[in-house]
């Protein structure tokens, strides 16, 4: 019975802080409204930019899961090096070719779809048309499971065009836009264009994919690998896209370890003297860029919220002030310091929570206001939300120690005689 | 409840230093005050009557000397428990009625029993109950500036008899009054000792000392007479008016 009278004491004493506080800040609106700004811009601050990195990185996962999150790029580089040492040593090992190739389609058992990717850039012409600098990816059938998109008129490479080194060409959206401008998709068909001179002829569009990181992703041509090792030098090096089931994507990489460093005759004590590349590597690095973002956002937003800490401890300390008579007749009416410690602490509290609500609003409506008029997303996260108001209470409540101290603090017999 | 008085002051001294110089405000003061009694106790300024008044409402420890209330000693408390003393045993009306201007009457009212855990609804309702019985029970939404002096003085005497205490520490309670309205805050006070209530009373005023059945008159910290009102006030009594 004690204990739920004492708890009901803490309790009904809380609400009264509470209506204290909402009180004050109804009737002194414009000092309470200067008091939060600090809060609230530092809040608005963080969540504008913790929402668009967010949205950003949720934007950028589905691309790359598009692309093919579970395939494995085996390559003579590595996607990401260190330094100009590692380069050289890249530089120096032996191309990746079709003996390869034929090793890892022959063995690699976890692999649901294997493709060779020879690249290069050239122009396509057609006629006086002319598409300059154009990806050339001498590939498969099997390329376009690997993530590489889908096609949207006419048909892919069989595996008759590769087995007999046909002159067929898959183009890109972009492409096909420029050397057929005004046609109607079917009607490219059959039609020839003149990859780096020599001529090939159209078996079908690729669908439209966009950008990824500011790349063109439609500004390329599909042709049968035999056929880009006819006209582009046998001896260019291939990489081999190879993708598997996610739960099986490390397993898969061991076997490809296994099946390359034994094909190309890598000492054990030697190095592996090819890459494994992923497009997680992309995510990855992309989250270490908008993560050293995030954390500048994180300090630039602490800082501002210290400021609208003190801001608070301020007009704390002057409602304090303010307030002494007040503090002396309920100190005289039966309120321990302990209670006068917690009215102040909820008052500075709410104050700030008020402030940290505002901003995250604000702070939202700006992200949303960004991602419409740039090419920036925003994402609204609730933890994003809570964290947003809970850590403005909790300045407001460090903050209001000090004075919430100094009221409990205060004697209550000059308390009541204060003027 | 103890048996015995229900104040219990022995060898009450309560020093302060001002500058270097100690101020001796309470001397040794002793004095008991039965349950139902009604007493004044008067001197000028400096007498040391705001300081005893200080140390009876638990506001303030003496230096030295006991005080005893309702069986307990309240010079051996820590502070918390003062804080809950005052709330249980104290109701005080001071001069300038120290109710919280933001807050209605009733409001006023209520907050005792906030600090003592008293359910919201039961507050109110004797919130009400107490308002009613100063004559206020069509004010209880005034907030006190809406309120004339008489009124705000009869709330926070609501205030001071909602927790149902053993005492009233009433300072001065008519020096911002009218002296029609004093008249009438002095008959409520009549009332209430009538009903049982014990009421000290703290006034430089041998007139309004005259009304209490007995008082008890300080000089320079010590008592120097205690006996009935009429006979204590008229005792110096034009020389404890100030001009």
């Amino acid at each position: 019975m004690r204990w739920v009278r004492a708890l009901r004491r803490v309790f009904a004493e809380a609400l009264e802080g509470v209506e204290i506080a909402v009180e004050n800040l109804v009737t002194a609106r414009l000092r309470s409204a200067l008091t939060v700004l600090g809060i609230v811009i530092g809040v608005m601050t963080v969540i504008a930019i913790v929402a668009i990195i967010q949205g950003l990185n949720a934007s950028f996962q589905a691309q790359i899961a598009n692309l093919g999150a579970h395939t494995l790029y085996v390559s003579k580089w590595a996607w990401f090096t260190q330094g100009r040492e590692q380069w050289w040593e890249l530089r120096n090992r032996k191309e990746l070719g079709r003996k390869e190739l034929e090793a890892v389609e022959r063995e690699a058992t976890l692999a649901t779809a294997v493709a060779p990717m020879g690249m290069t850039q050239s122009d396509l012409t057609r006629g006086d048309l002319e598409a300059p600098n154009v990806q050339v990816i001498g590939t498969n059938a099997q390329y376009l499971a690997t993530g590489a998109g889908t096609v949207a008129v006419g048909r892919f490479l069989a595996e008759t065009d590769v087995d007999l080194t046909r002159s067929t060409a898959v183009l890109g959206a972009d492409v096909a836009d420029r050397l057929f401008p005004g046609f109607d998709p079917p009607q490219m068909l059959g039609r020839k264009v003149a990859v780096n001179g020599k001529a090939f002829e159209v078996v079908g569009v690729l669908e439209r994919r966009g950008q990824l990181l500011g790349q063109n992703m439609d500004s390329n041509v599909v042709v049968p690998y035999t056929a880009f090792q006819r006209d582009f030098g046998g001896r260019r090096s291939l990489s081999i896209a190879v993708s598997t089931t996610p739960e099986n994507l490390s397993a898969l990489e061991d076997q490809l370890v296994e099946i390359l460093r034994r094909v190309r005759r890598v000492p054990p004590e030697k190095k592996d003297d090819f890459s494994l590349n992923r497009q997680e590597q992309f995510l990855r690095t992309y989250e270490q860029l908008t993560g050293s973002l995030f954390e500048v956002a994180i300090a630039v937003g602490l800082i501002t919220l210290l400021v609208g800490g003190i801001g608070i401890m301020n007009i704390m300390l002057v409602s304090v002030t303010e307030r002494i008579r007040e503090i002396g007749v309920r100190r005289a009416l039966g309120a321990r310091r302990s209670t006068i410690l917690l009215q102040f602490l909820v008052e500075s509290s709410i104050v700030a929570a008020v402030g940290g609500a505002l901003g995250t609003a604000l702070g939202l409506g700006l992200a949303q206001l960004i991602a419409l008029v740039s090419p920036l997303a925003a994402a609204v996260s609730a933890s994003a939300v809570v964290l947003g108001i809970g850590f403005s209470a909790a300045v407001g409540l460090v903050f209001g120690i000090w004075p919430a101290w100094r009221a409990a603090r205060l004697d209550p017999v000059e308390a009541l005689r204060h003027e | 409840m103890s048996a015995g008085p229900l104040i219990v002051v022995e060898r009450l001294c309560r020093f302060y230093e001002v500058g270097g110089e100690v101020v001796r405000a309470l001397d040794g003061v002793g004095f008991a005050i039965e349950r139902g009694e009604w007493v004044g106790i008067i001197g000028q300024s400096g007498s040391g009557k705001s300081t005893l008044m200080n140390v009876l409402g638990c506001l303030d420890t003496p230096t030295s000397g006991t005080y005893r209330l309702n069986g307990t000693d309240v010079q051996t408390l820590a502070d918390d428990q003062r804080a809950d003393l005052r709330n249980k045993e104290i109701g005080f009306i001071f001069q300038t009625f120290q109710l919280l201007p933001r807050a209605t009457a009733l409001a006023n009212v209520m907050l005792p029993l906030v600090y003592r855990g008293v359910p919201k609804g039961e507050r109110r309702d004797k919130a009400e109950e107490a308002l009613a019985a100063v004559g206020l029970t069509n004010r209880m939404t005034h907030r006190p500036n809406e309120l004339s002096g008489g009124q705000r003085q009869r709330v926070a005497i609501a205030r001071a008899l909602v927790g149902e205490p053993s005492m009233l520490l009433a300072d001065e309670p008519t020096g911002n009054l009218d002296s029609a309205t004093g008249d009438e805050i002095i008959r409520l006070f009549d009332d209430l000792h009538r009903r049982g209530h014990t009421i000290l009373l703290v006034t430089h005023e041998p007139r309004l000392a005259a009304r209490c059945p007995r008082a008890i008159r300080l000089i320079d910290g010590r008592v120097i007479a205690d006996g009935r009102g009429s006979e204590i006030a008229a005792l110096g009594g034009a020389a404890a008016v100030p001009a």
